[in-house]
Protein backbone atom coordinates (compact mmCIF):
# COMPACT_ATOMS: atom_id res chain seq x y z
CA UNK A 1 0.00 0.00 0.00
CA UNK A 2 1.64 3.44 -1.38
CA UNK A 3 1.57 6.61 0.77
CA UNK A 4 -1.28 7.79 -1.49
CA UNK A 5 -3.62 5.05 -1.18
CA UNK A 6 -2.96 5.20 2.65
CA UNK A 7 -4.19 8.28 2.56
CA UNK A 8 -7.12 8.23 0.23
CA UNK A 9 -8.36 5.67 2.55
CA UNK A 10 -8.14 8.16 5.35
CA UNK A 11 -9.93 10.95 3.40
CA UNK A 12 -12.70 7.97 3.07
CA UNK A 13 -13.04 7.15 6.31
CA UNK A 14 -13.00 10.15 7.74
CA UNK A 15 -15.41 12.20 5.95
CA UNK A 16 -14.57 14.12 2.60
CA UNK A 17 -16.47 17.00 3.67
CA UNK A 18 -14.55 17.88 6.40
CA UNK A 19 -12.34 19.64 3.96
CA UNK A 20 -15.00 21.36 2.30
CA UNK A 21 -15.16 24.51 5.19
CA UNK A 22 -11.25 25.96 3.71
CA UNK A 23 -12.51 25.70 -0.01
CA UNK A 24 -16.05 27.31 1.40
CA UNK A 25 -13.82 30.51 3.42
CA UNK A 26 -11.69 30.68 0.24
CA UNK A 27 -14.05 30.98 -2.59
CA UNK A 28 -17.03 33.30 -0.49
CA UNK A 29 -14.12 35.93 0.73
CA UNK A 30 -11.59 35.41 -2.39
CA UNK A 31 -12.61 34.44 -5.18
CA UNK A 32 -16.49 35.41 -4.96
CA UNK A 33 -15.43 39.28 -3.94
CA UNK A 34 -12.85 39.75 -7.23
CA UNK A 35 -15.40 38.36 -9.32
CA UNK A 36 -17.85 41.25 -7.28
CA UNK A 37 -15.10 43.86 -8.34
CA UNK A 38 -15.50 42.69 -12.05
CA UNK A 39 -18.81 42.73 -12.49
CA UNK A 40 -19.15 46.06 -10.02
CA UNK A 41 -17.01 47.91 -12.95
CA UNK A 42 -19.01 46.44 -15.81
CA UNK A 43 -22.34 46.25 -14.99
CA UNK A 44 -25.06 48.57 -13.87
CA UNK A 45 -28.79 48.40 -13.04
CA UNK A 46 -30.91 51.62 -13.85
CA UNK A 47 -34.31 52.12 -11.06
CA UNK A 48 -36.54 49.72 -11.56
CA UNK A 49 -34.49 47.34 -13.40
CA UNK A 50 -33.95 43.66 -11.76
CA UNK A 51 -31.27 42.07 -13.94
CA UNK A 52 -27.81 44.52 -14.59
CA UNK A 53 -27.23 45.18 -17.74
CA UNK A 54 -23.65 45.68 -19.24
CA UNK A 55 -21.66 49.06 -19.34
CA UNK A 56 -18.36 50.74 -20.25
CA UNK A 57 -19.09 54.16 -18.50
CA UNK A 58 -17.16 53.23 -15.60
CA UNK A 59 -13.94 52.75 -17.15
CA UNK A 60 -15.22 55.68 -19.85
CA UNK A 61 -15.14 57.87 -16.67
CA UNK A 62 -11.49 56.72 -15.98
CA UNK A 63 -10.13 58.04 -19.62
CA UNK A 64 -8.11 60.51 -18.15
CA UNK A 65 -4.62 61.81 -18.45
CA UNK A 66 -5.00 62.40 -14.66
CA UNK A 67 -5.64 58.44 -14.22
CA UNK A 68 -2.97 57.02 -16.10
CA UNK A 69 -0.58 59.33 -14.13
CA UNK A 70 -1.64 57.47 -10.93
CA UNK A 71 -1.01 54.11 -12.58
CA UNK A 72 2.62 55.24 -14.76
CA UNK A 73 3.55 57.12 -11.48
CA UNK A 74 2.67 53.57 -9.05
CA UNK A 75 4.64 51.87 -11.83
CA UNK A 76 7.58 53.87 -11.67
CA UNK A 77 7.37 53.80 -8.13
CA UNK A 78 7.40 50.09 -8.33
CA UNK A 79 9.60 49.46 -10.98
CA UNK A 80 12.42 51.78 -8.77
CA UNK A 81 11.83 50.15 -5.79
CA UNK A 82 12.16 47.12 -6.64
CA UNK A 83 15.72 47.77 -8.98
CA UNK A 84 16.84 49.36 -5.85
CA UNK A 85 16.70 46.96 -3.61
CA UNK A 86 18.34 44.50 -5.67
CA UNK A 87 21.10 46.90 -6.64
CA UNK A 88 21.24 47.48 -2.41
CA UNK A 89 20.00 43.94 -1.53
CA UNK A 90 22.17 41.55 -3.77
CA UNK A 91 25.90 42.57 -2.21
CA UNK A 92 24.32 42.08 1.23
CA UNK A 93 22.18 38.86 0.04
CA UNK A 94 25.63 37.65 -0.96
CA UNK A 95 27.89 38.48 1.95
CA UNK A 96 25.56 36.68 4.32
CA UNK A 97 25.12 33.99 2.33
CA UNK A 98 28.63 33.24 1.15
CA UNK A 99 30.91 35.86 3.16
CA UNK A 100 29.41 35.76 6.78
CA UNK A 101 30.58 32.58 8.86
CA UNK A 102 29.96 32.77 12.31
CA UNK A 103 28.13 36.36 12.20
CA UNK A 104 26.00 35.11 9.72
CA UNK A 105 22.98 34.07 12.17
CA UNK A 106 23.01 37.49 14.16
CA UNK A 107 23.10 39.05 10.61
CA UNK A 108 20.09 37.17 9.88
CA UNK A 109 18.44 38.07 13.27
CA UNK A 110 19.10 42.02 12.80
CA UNK A 111 17.98 41.64 9.31
CA UNK A 112 14.43 40.21 10.22
CA UNK A 113 14.13 42.48 13.21
CA UNK A 114 13.10 45.30 11.65
CA UNK A 115 10.62 43.29 9.20
CA UNK A 116 8.95 42.42 12.53
CA UNK A 117 7.63 45.01 14.18
CA UNK A 118 4.95 46.77 11.83
CA UNK A 119 4.78 48.88 8.70
CA UNK A 120 3.30 52.06 10.56
CA UNK A 121 6.33 51.71 13.10
CA UNK A 122 8.55 51.26 10.18
CA UNK A 123 7.22 54.54 8.36
CA UNK A 124 7.52 56.41 11.25
CA UNK A 125 10.42 55.70 12.85
CA UNK A 126 11.43 57.85 9.49
CA UNK A 127 9.52 61.04 10.97
CA UNK A 128 13.03 61.35 13.03
CA UNK A 129 15.33 60.88 10.47
CA UNK A 130 13.80 62.61 7.34
CA UNK A 131 11.40 65.08 9.37
CA UNK A 132 11.89 69.32 9.67
CA UNK A 133 14.44 68.63 12.66
CA UNK A 134 14.97 65.47 12.06
CA UNK A 135 18.76 63.64 11.82
CA UNK A 136 19.38 64.68 8.26
CA UNK A 137 18.36 68.39 8.49
CA UNK A 138 19.95 68.68 11.80
CA UNK A 139 23.44 67.32 10.63
CA UNK A 140 23.35 69.09 7.56
CA UNK A 141 22.89 72.40 9.58
CA UNK A 142 25.45 71.96 11.58
CA UNK A 143 27.48 71.28 9.32
CA UNK A 144 26.38 74.96 7.91
CA UNK A 145 25.81 73.07 4.56
CA UNK A 146 22.38 74.78 5.00
CA UNK A 147 20.71 77.31 6.84
CA UNK A 148 16.98 76.49 6.29
CA UNK A 149 16.14 72.73 6.72
CA UNK A 150 15.25 70.88 3.97
CA UNK A 151 11.96 69.37 3.39
CA UNK A 152 12.27 65.95 2.93
CA UNK A 153 9.38 64.10 4.00
CA UNK A 154 5.81 64.45 2.46
CA UNK A 155 7.64 64.57 -1.07
CA UNK A 156 8.17 61.48 -3.46
CA UNK A 157 11.76 61.27 -2.23
CA UNK A 158 10.45 60.10 1.18
CA UNK A 159 7.88 57.82 -0.03
CA UNK A 160 10.33 56.27 -2.09
CA UNK A 161 12.83 55.87 0.99
CA UNK A 162 10.40 54.44 2.44
CA UNK A 163 9.61 51.60 0.38
CA UNK A 164 12.76 50.73 -0.04
CA UNK A 165 13.19 50.77 3.87
CA UNK A 166 10.21 48.40 4.24
CA UNK A 167 10.83 46.41 0.94
CA UNK A 168 14.76 45.42 0.71
CA UNK A 169 13.97 42.62 3.28
CA UNK A 170 11.94 40.87 0.92
CA UNK A 171 14.30 40.88 -1.82
CA UNK A 172 17.40 39.87 0.11
CA UNK A 173 15.85 36.39 1.55
CA UNK A 174 15.50 34.64 -1.75
CA UNK A 175 18.35 35.78 -2.88
CA UNK A 176 20.09 34.88 0.10
CA UNK A 177 18.33 31.38 -0.47
CA UNK A 178 19.56 31.34 -3.80
CA UNK A 179 22.95 32.15 -3.22
CA UNK A 180 23.19 29.85 -0.16
CA UNK A 181 22.79 27.20 -2.20
CA UNK A 182 24.96 28.03 -4.65
CA UNK A 183 27.83 25.78 -5.20
CA UNK A 184 31.25 26.71 -4.60
CA UNK A 185 32.87 24.74 -7.51
CA UNK A 186 31.25 27.02 -9.84
CA UNK A 187 32.95 29.69 -9.01
CA UNK A 188 36.24 28.13 -8.58
CA UNK A 189 35.83 26.60 -11.50
CA UNK A 190 35.56 30.06 -13.15
CA UNK A 191 38.55 31.30 -11.42
CA UNK A 192 40.94 28.59 -12.46
CA UNK A 193 39.79 28.67 -16.08
CA UNK A 194 40.86 31.85 -15.94
CA UNK A 195 38.20 34.79 -15.37
CA UNK A 196 38.21 37.80 -13.47
CA UNK A 197 36.37 38.57 -10.78
CA UNK A 198 33.88 40.94 -12.20
CA UNK A 199 33.65 38.01 -15.29
CA UNK A 200 32.79 35.10 -12.60
CA UNK A 201 30.19 37.58 -11.15
CA UNK A 202 28.31 38.34 -14.28
CA UNK A 203 28.98 35.26 -16.55
CA UNK A 204 28.42 32.54 -13.12
CA UNK A 205 26.92 33.98 -9.79
CA UNK A 206 24.38 36.18 -11.58
CA UNK A 207 22.85 33.88 -13.79
CA UNK A 208 23.10 31.08 -11.52
CA UNK A 209 20.75 33.71 -9.03
CA UNK A 210 18.30 34.39 -11.54
CA UNK A 211 15.62 32.67 -9.32
CA UNK A 212 16.12 34.02 -6.54
CA UNK A 213 15.95 38.01 -8.69
CA UNK A 214 12.86 36.91 -9.75
CA UNK A 215 11.41 35.68 -6.88
CA UNK A 216 12.61 38.89 -5.16
CA UNK A 217 11.59 40.74 -7.74
CA UNK A 218 8.20 40.11 -8.06
CA UNK A 219 7.87 40.08 -4.10
CA UNK A 220 8.73 43.98 -3.88
CA UNK A 221 7.28 45.07 -7.25
CA UNK A 222 4.04 43.71 -6.79
CA UNK A 223 2.96 45.14 -3.15
CA UNK A 224 4.94 48.31 -3.78
CA UNK A 225 2.23 49.07 -6.47
CA UNK A 226 -0.27 48.76 -4.34
CA UNK A 227 1.06 50.37 -1.53
CA UNK A 228 -1.27 52.72 0.87
CA UNK A 229 0.38 52.65 4.23
CA UNK A 230 3.87 54.70 2.91
CA UNK A 231 2.52 57.16 0.64
CA UNK A 232 0.38 58.29 2.88
CA UNK A 233 2.53 58.33 6.04
CA UNK A 234 5.55 59.23 4.32
CA UNK A 235 4.11 61.21 1.35
CA UNK A 236 1.59 63.44 3.67
CA UNK A 237 -1.12 61.55 0.44
CA UNK A 238 0.64 64.93 -1.48
CA UNK A 239 0.40 62.76 -4.70
CA UNK A 240 -1.85 59.91 -5.55
CA UNK A 241 -0.90 56.36 -5.90
CA UNK A 242 -2.99 53.37 -6.85
CA UNK A 243 -3.41 52.43 -3.68
CA UNK A 244 -4.15 55.40 -2.45
CA UNK A 245 -6.89 56.32 -5.37
CA UNK A 246 -8.64 53.17 -4.53
CA UNK A 247 -8.95 53.77 -0.50
CA UNK A 248 -10.04 56.99 -2.23
CA UNK A 249 -13.41 55.56 -4.16
CA UNK A 250 -14.06 53.26 -1.64
CA UNK A 251 -14.01 54.98 1.77
CA UNK A 252 -14.52 58.55 0.77
CA UNK A 253 -15.87 59.11 -2.15
CA UNK A 254 -17.88 55.83 -2.03
CA UNK A 255 -17.98 55.11 -5.53
CA UNK A 256 -17.57 51.71 -5.77
CA UNK A 257 -18.42 51.17 -9.25
CA UNK A 258 -15.60 53.86 -10.68
CA UNK A 259 -13.28 52.11 -7.74
CA UNK A 260 -14.08 48.63 -9.02
CA UNK A 261 -12.95 49.60 -12.52
CA UNK A 262 -10.18 51.28 -11.41
CA UNK A 263 -9.35 48.81 -9.31
CA UNK A 264 -9.84 46.14 -12.52
CA UNK A 265 -7.98 49.06 -14.47
CA UNK A 266 -4.72 49.00 -12.09
CA UNK A 267 -4.55 45.24 -11.84
CA UNK A 268 -4.88 44.53 -15.58
CA UNK A 269 -1.52 46.95 -15.63
CA UNK A 270 0.45 45.61 -13.19
CA UNK A 271 -0.17 42.31 -14.61
CA UNK A 272 1.15 43.19 -18.29
CA UNK A 273 3.95 45.19 -16.86
CA UNK A 274 4.97 41.80 -14.66
CA UNK A 275 5.01 39.69 -17.46
CA UNK A 276 6.53 41.63 -19.81
CA UNK A 277 9.32 42.41 -17.08
CA UNK A 278 9.35 38.40 -16.17
CA UNK A 279 9.89 38.05 -20.40
CA UNK A 280 12.57 40.45 -20.68
CA UNK A 281 14.38 38.81 -17.28
CA UNK A 282 14.00 35.75 -19.27
CA UNK A 283 14.93 36.80 -22.20
CA UNK A 284 18.30 38.71 -21.14
CA UNK A 285 19.70 35.21 -19.54
CA UNK A 286 18.65 32.63 -21.75
CA UNK B 1 45.45 44.89 -5.55
CA UNK B 2 43.04 43.96 -7.90
CA UNK B 3 39.40 44.60 -7.92
CA UNK B 4 38.44 41.03 -6.52
CA UNK B 5 40.68 41.41 -3.47
CA UNK B 6 40.03 44.73 -3.14
CA UNK B 7 36.20 44.34 -2.77
CA UNK B 8 36.12 40.82 -1.14
CA UNK B 9 38.58 42.39 1.56
CA UNK B 10 36.57 46.16 2.38
CA UNK B 11 34.36 47.19 -0.50
CA UNK B 12 31.46 43.93 0.39
CA UNK B 13 32.20 44.90 4.73
CA UNK B 14 31.74 48.39 4.13
CA UNK B 15 28.76 47.82 2.31
CA UNK B 16 27.15 45.97 4.21
CA UNK B 17 27.43 47.69 7.33
CA UNK B 18 26.16 50.79 5.36
CA UNK B 19 23.46 48.58 4.85
CA UNK B 20 22.91 48.07 8.18
CA UNK B 21 23.04 51.53 9.71
CA UNK B 22 20.10 52.12 7.14
CA UNK B 23 18.32 49.85 8.74
CA UNK B 24 19.35 50.45 12.22
CA UNK B 25 19.49 54.65 12.02
CA UNK B 26 15.89 55.06 12.05
CA UNK B 27 15.02 52.75 14.88
CA UNK B 28 17.79 53.69 16.81
CA UNK B 29 16.64 57.44 16.95
CA UNK B 30 13.14 56.03 17.54
CA UNK B 31 13.90 54.39 20.73
CA UNK B 32 15.82 56.76 21.92
CA UNK B 33 13.72 59.30 21.61
CA UNK B 34 10.49 57.43 23.48
CA UNK B 35 12.59 58.19 26.90
CA UNK B 36 12.65 61.97 26.09
CA UNK B 37 10.84 63.78 28.49
CA UNK B 38 10.04 66.73 26.78
CA UNK B 39 6.76 66.70 24.92
CA UNK B 40 7.86 68.09 21.84
CA UNK B 41 8.64 65.25 19.41
CA UNK B 42 11.67 66.01 18.46
CA UNK B 43 13.55 68.23 21.25
CA UNK B 44 15.84 66.35 23.62
CA UNK B 45 15.00 67.42 26.87
CA UNK B 46 16.56 64.95 29.16
CA UNK B 47 15.71 61.34 30.09
CA UNK B 48 12.79 59.56 31.53
CA UNK B 49 9.86 56.66 31.40
CA UNK B 50 7.23 58.91 31.86
CA UNK B 51 5.72 57.99 28.62
CA UNK B 52 6.35 54.28 29.49
CA UNK B 53 4.26 55.03 32.26
CA UNK B 54 1.82 56.70 30.12
CA UNK B 55 1.37 54.40 27.77
CA UNK B 56 0.41 51.32 30.56
CA UNK B 57 -2.21 53.80 31.54
CA UNK B 58 -3.71 54.39 28.14
CA UNK B 59 -7.16 52.43 28.19
CA UNK B 60 -7.06 53.53 24.39
CA UNK B 61 -4.08 51.27 23.68
CA UNK B 62 -5.08 48.79 26.02
CA UNK B 63 -8.48 48.46 24.10
CA UNK B 64 -7.06 48.23 20.78
CA UNK B 65 -4.53 45.76 21.85
CA UNK B 66 -7.41 43.63 23.47
CA UNK B 67 -9.13 44.12 20.47
CA UNK B 68 -6.10 43.34 18.37
CA UNK B 69 -5.78 39.90 20.42
CA UNK B 70 -9.37 38.92 20.53
CA UNK B 71 -9.53 39.14 16.15
CA UNK B 72 -5.83 37.42 15.94
CA UNK B 73 -7.34 34.70 17.86
CA UNK B 74 -10.34 33.86 16.34
CA UNK B 75 -8.43 34.09 13.20
CA UNK B 76 -5.61 32.00 14.28
CA UNK B 77 -8.10 29.23 15.61
CA UNK B 78 -10.39 29.45 12.21
CA UNK B 79 -7.73 29.28 9.75
CA UNK B 80 -4.86 26.57 11.61
CA UNK B 81 -7.90 24.35 12.18
CA UNK B 82 -9.42 24.58 8.55
CA UNK B 83 -6.16 24.17 7.27
CA UNK B 84 -5.61 20.90 9.35
CA UNK B 85 -8.60 19.50 7.67
CA UNK B 86 -8.09 20.60 4.73
CA UNK B 87 -4.74 18.80 4.67
CA UNK B 88 -5.98 15.89 6.31
CA UNK B 89 -9.37 14.81 4.33
CA UNK B 90 -8.64 16.91 1.37
CA UNK B 91 -5.24 14.75 0.06
CA UNK B 92 -7.18 13.46 -2.79
CA UNK B 93 -7.74 17.65 -3.74
CA UNK B 94 -4.49 18.29 -3.72
CA UNK B 95 -4.11 19.91 -6.84
CA UNK B 96 -5.99 22.56 -5.78
CA UNK B 97 -4.36 23.63 -3.35
CA UNK B 98 -2.67 26.43 -4.92
CA UNK B 99 -6.17 27.77 -4.71
CA UNK B 100 -5.72 29.44 -1.49
CA UNK B 101 -2.14 30.76 -2.42
CA UNK B 102 -4.25 33.50 -4.85
CA UNK B 103 -4.38 35.77 -1.48
CA UNK B 104 -0.88 36.21 -1.20
CA UNK B 105 0.14 37.05 -4.93
CA UNK B 106 -2.35 40.46 -4.83
CA UNK B 107 -1.72 43.84 -3.13
CA UNK B 108 -3.87 44.04 0.36
CA UNK B 109 -5.65 46.98 -1.01
CA UNK B 110 -7.20 44.67 -3.32
CA UNK B 111 -7.88 41.90 -1.15
CA UNK B 112 -9.55 44.49 0.88
CA UNK B 113 -11.71 46.31 -1.07
CA UNK B 114 -12.74 43.12 -2.55
CA UNK B 115 -14.43 42.17 1.24
CA UNK B 116 -16.01 45.76 2.05
CA UNK B 117 -17.45 45.91 -1.59
CA UNK B 118 -18.50 42.22 -0.85
CA UNK B 119 -20.05 43.09 2.64
CA UNK B 120 -21.46 46.24 1.60
CA UNK B 121 -23.41 44.12 -1.03
CA UNK B 122 -24.75 41.86 1.47
CA UNK B 123 -25.52 44.77 3.83
CA UNK B 124 -23.02 43.69 6.15
CA UNK B 125 -22.44 45.73 9.61
CA UNK B 126 -18.76 46.16 9.59
CA UNK B 127 -16.55 45.37 13.09
CA UNK B 128 -15.10 42.45 14.79
CA UNK B 129 -16.94 39.68 12.38
CA UNK B 130 -16.10 41.13 9.11
CA UNK B 131 -12.09 41.78 10.31
CA UNK B 132 -11.99 37.96 11.62
CA UNK B 133 -13.53 37.10 8.31
CA UNK B 134 -10.86 38.83 6.40
CA UNK B 135 -7.79 37.84 9.22
CA UNK B 136 -9.19 34.19 8.90
CA UNK B 137 -8.38 33.89 4.60
CA UNK B 138 -5.54 35.93 5.18
CA UNK B 139 -4.20 32.97 7.70
CA UNK B 140 -5.33 30.61 5.33
CA UNK B 141 -2.37 31.44 2.85
CA UNK B 142 -0.16 31.06 5.00
CA UNK B 143 -0.84 28.23 7.26
CA UNK B 144 -2.07 25.86 4.41
CA UNK B 145 1.32 25.24 2.74
CA UNK B 146 3.07 25.26 6.25
CA UNK B 147 0.81 22.55 7.31
CA UNK B 148 0.80 20.29 4.17
CA UNK B 149 4.44 20.48 3.65
CA UNK B 150 5.04 19.22 6.95
CA UNK B 151 2.27 16.39 6.34
CA UNK B 152 4.11 15.63 2.80
CA UNK B 153 6.97 15.00 4.78
CA UNK B 154 6.08 12.64 7.64
CA UNK B 155 7.09 8.70 7.01
CA UNK B 156 4.67 6.89 5.58
CA UNK B 157 5.83 3.84 7.58
CA UNK B 158 3.88 5.21 10.50
CA UNK B 159 0.85 4.90 9.22
CA UNK B 160 1.07 2.19 7.84
CA UNK B 161 2.67 0.80 10.77
CA UNK B 162 -0.01 1.78 12.96
CA UNK B 163 -2.38 0.07 10.37
CA UNK B 164 -0.98 -3.16 10.55
CA UNK B 165 -0.53 -3.20 14.14
CA UNK B 166 -4.45 -3.09 14.75
CA UNK B 167 -5.11 1.06 15.41
CA UNK B 168 -8.13 2.19 13.79
CA UNK B 169 -7.78 5.56 11.47
CA UNK B 170 -9.17 7.43 14.31
CA UNK B 171 -6.57 6.15 16.70
CA UNK B 172 -4.47 6.73 14.01
CA UNK B 173 -4.87 10.24 13.40
CA UNK B 174 -4.96 11.28 17.24
CA UNK B 175 -2.07 8.92 18.69
CA UNK B 176 0.64 9.62 15.43
CA UNK B 177 -0.03 11.84 12.93
CA UNK B 178 -1.64 14.92 14.95
CA UNK B 179 1.61 14.26 17.57
CA UNK B 180 3.68 14.50 14.61
CA UNK B 181 1.88 17.63 12.93
CA UNK B 182 2.20 19.70 16.05
CA UNK B 183 5.49 21.67 14.86
CA UNK B 184 3.94 22.33 11.96
CA UNK B 185 0.70 23.47 13.56
CA UNK B 186 2.67 25.78 15.80
CA UNK B 187 4.38 27.37 13.72
CA UNK B 188 1.49 28.39 11.71
CA UNK B 189 -0.30 29.22 14.45
CA UNK B 190 2.64 31.68 15.63
CA UNK B 191 2.55 32.99 11.97
CA UNK B 192 -1.19 33.56 11.31
CA UNK B 193 -1.47 35.36 14.86
CA UNK B 194 1.51 37.74 14.08
CA UNK B 195 -0.04 38.48 10.55
CA UNK B 196 -3.21 39.11 11.81
CA UNK B 197 -2.07 41.41 15.05
CA UNK B 198 0.16 43.79 12.45
CA UNK B 199 -2.66 43.37 9.64
CA UNK B 200 -3.81 47.41 8.59
CA UNK B 201 -5.11 47.65 5.08
CA UNK B 202 -8.26 44.60 6.01
CA UNK B 203 -8.71 46.54 9.15
CA UNK B 204 -8.31 49.73 7.56
CA UNK B 205 -10.93 48.66 4.92
CA UNK B 206 -13.90 46.06 7.21
CA UNK B 207 -13.21 47.58 10.70
CA UNK B 208 -15.92 49.68 10.11
CA UNK B 209 -15.70 52.60 12.23
CA UNK B 210 -16.08 51.50 16.09
CA UNK B 211 -13.63 48.65 16.30
CA UNK B 212 -9.98 49.72 16.56
CA UNK B 213 -7.35 47.70 16.52
CA UNK B 214 -3.88 48.25 17.64
CA UNK B 215 -2.49 49.33 13.92
CA UNK B 216 -5.71 51.39 13.47
CA UNK B 217 -4.28 53.40 16.20
CA UNK B 218 -1.12 53.65 15.33
CA UNK B 219 -2.05 54.67 11.80
CA UNK B 220 -4.70 57.59 13.48
CA UNK B 221 -1.39 58.76 15.62
CA UNK B 222 1.44 59.02 12.78
CA UNK B 223 -1.11 60.94 10.76
CA UNK B 224 -1.91 63.48 13.40
CA UNK B 225 1.82 63.87 13.55
CA UNK B 226 3.26 61.04 16.11
CA UNK B 227 3.84 61.35 19.80
CA UNK B 228 6.23 60.59 22.09
CA UNK B 229 3.96 57.59 23.68
CA UNK B 230 3.64 55.78 20.38
CA UNK B 231 7.79 55.96 20.04
CA UNK B 232 7.48 54.00 23.72
CA UNK B 233 4.96 51.73 22.00
CA UNK B 234 7.17 51.30 18.91
CA UNK B 235 9.88 50.18 21.51
CA UNK B 236 7.50 47.74 23.46
CA UNK B 237 6.30 46.08 19.92
CA UNK B 238 10.48 45.81 18.82
CA UNK B 239 11.31 44.30 21.89
CA UNK B 240 8.10 41.32 21.23
CA UNK B 241 9.27 41.66 17.35
CA UNK B 242 12.61 40.33 18.58
CA UNK B 243 11.36 37.83 21.11
CA UNK B 244 9.32 36.57 18.57
CA UNK B 245 12.26 36.15 16.10
CA UNK B 246 13.99 34.49 18.50
CA UNK B 247 11.10 32.00 19.30
CA UNK B 248 10.90 31.08 15.77
CA UNK B 249 14.66 30.94 15.26
CA UNK B 250 14.36 28.46 18.65
CA UNK B 251 11.76 26.34 17.18
CA UNK B 252 13.06 25.82 13.80
CA UNK B 253 16.71 24.53 15.33
CA UNK B 254 14.64 22.09 17.62
CA UNK B 255 12.99 20.76 14.49
CA UNK B 256 16.06 20.38 12.78
CA UNK B 257 17.42 18.87 15.97
CA UNK B 258 14.66 16.14 16.64
CA UNK B 259 13.98 15.33 12.83
CA UNK B 260 16.83 16.17 10.84
CA UNK B 261 18.98 13.22 9.51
Amino acid sequence: MNNKSVRTQFAKQFSFFMAIPAFVWVFICFYIPLLTIIARSLLTRSPGEIIPHFTPDYYAQLFELKYFHVIWRSLLLAFGTSVSCLLIGYPVAYFLARKARSAKNILLFFLMLPFAVNLLVQAYAWFFVLGKSGLINQALMMLGLISDPLNILNTPVAVYIGMIYCYVPFMIMPLYAVLEKLDQRFVEASFDLGADWFKTMWRVVLPLSMPGIVTGFFLVFIPVFGEFVIPNLLGGNKQMFVGSLISFYFLITRNLAVGSAFTCLSGIIVLTAAVFTYWRLKKLWA
Amino acid sequence: MNVRSFFSAYGLRMWVSAFFLFLYIPIVVLVIFSFNESPTLYQWGGFSTHWYAELFQSAEVWQALRNSLYVASFATFLSVTMSLLLVYFGSNLRRFFPLFYGSLVIPEVVLAVGLLGFFSLFTVMLGFSTLIVGHTLLGLGYAVPIVSSRYDELEKHLTEASLDLGASYVQTFFRIILPLLVPALVAAAILVFVISLDDFMIAFFCAGGTTQTLPLYIFSVVRAGGSPMLNALSTVLLCFGSMLIMLIAALRMRKIFMFGS
